[in-house]
């Protein structure tokens, strides 16, 4: 990835993506830094990053949350059915 | 993923007839199949795709285990034939074509033109916690295949990039460049959503 001498906000975005996946050339991490002391928002969405990631290992450590509930439709069930029904006269 | 709502039926009796199997069954395996496809529609499908080929294999089913245990293994096939047949259509040299949203955020110059919210979440309030979640995995199940293939890989199951490149078969650039879309799209995708969520809240 190729930046400017100066790194805008949407080349800042994509070093702190980068940086949660590998170490960034030192260069590259010295203006990334430099930048995020004083972009607010170039900040807040490095914060909005690692909260993905806190997030992620929640998810890893309770998958089934918002499976643990789900049940069959009964439509999806009533339609089953009549498939089973089908095929087994069939 | 737990199980244990269903009541184990170890015991070979009537009630197993495959007139009973929806509603013996189908609770389970659809939950089993949504932990895998993250998706309604798909696992509803595959769920019943299961059922009727379950059927027709009945007569091979020599009871020596649990007919949970055999519906389950019909199933795992049926997903692991659907996701070959799903990458196969995703070839991982088109990984480039998939859009990202960068347009939408940021002006020509490369500045924010929707700058990021502030998000108010509280790790304290479980509720909030788990409401927050859910939107989250909606988000990444509404996500580009290859996108959210390679943040569960990445975050999820915490592979690294060489781990992460072998299993989908790109180059390490492509993987911090489709890790990037997918954090973008997700970042974005929860702040849409939990924000308004919020508002209603307070409203």
């Amino acid at each position: 990835m190729m930046f400017g001498l100066i790194p805008n906000c949407k080349d800042v975005t994509r070093m702190v993506s980068e940086s949660m996946d590998r170490e960034l050339p030192w260069g590259q991490r010295i203006k990334m830094r430099m930048h995020l002391g004083m972009c607010k928002y170039c900040s807040r969405f490095k914060r909005q990053l690692e909260l993905l990631r806190k997030a992620s290992q929640s998810l890893s450590a309770h998958p089934a949350e918002p499976v643990a509930s789900s049940v069959l439709p009964q439509d999806v069930r009533d339609h089953i059915k009549k498939a089973l029904r089908e095929a087994s006269s069939g | 993923m737990s199980e244990n709502s269903i009541p184990p039926s170890d015991t070979e009796d009537r009630n197993d007839s495959p007139d009973n199997w929806v509603d013996l069954y189908g609770d389970a395996l659809y939950r089993f199949a949504l932990s895998r496809l993250k998706n309604r529609e798909l696992a509803e499908e595959i769920v019943q795709e299961t059922f009727v080929a379950a059927l027709h294999a009945y007569k091979n089913y020599k009871g020596r285990s649990t007919l949970k245990t055999w519906l389950t293994g019909i199933l795992k096939h049926k997903i692991i034939d659907h996701l070959r047949r799903k990458y196969r259509e995703t070839p991982s040299d088109q990984v480039e074509a998939i859009a990202d949203n960068t347009d939408e955020l940021f002006n020509e110059k490369g500045g924010w033109s929707v700058r990021p919210a502030k998000w108010t979440v509280n790790p304290e309030k479980t509720y909030e916690q788990r409401e927050f979640l859910d939107i989250f995995y909606q988000c990444l199940a509404d996500l580009p295949d290859r996108l959210s293939q390679a943040f569960t890989l990445r975050e999820i199951d915490g592979l690294d990039t060489e781990e992460l490149c072998k299993e989908m078969d790109i180059s390490p650039t492509n993987s911090w460049t489709i890790l990037y879309r997918a954090r973008m799209k997700l970042r974005r995708c929860l702040e849409v959503n939990w924000m308004k969520d919020f508002d209603e809240k307070v409203k």
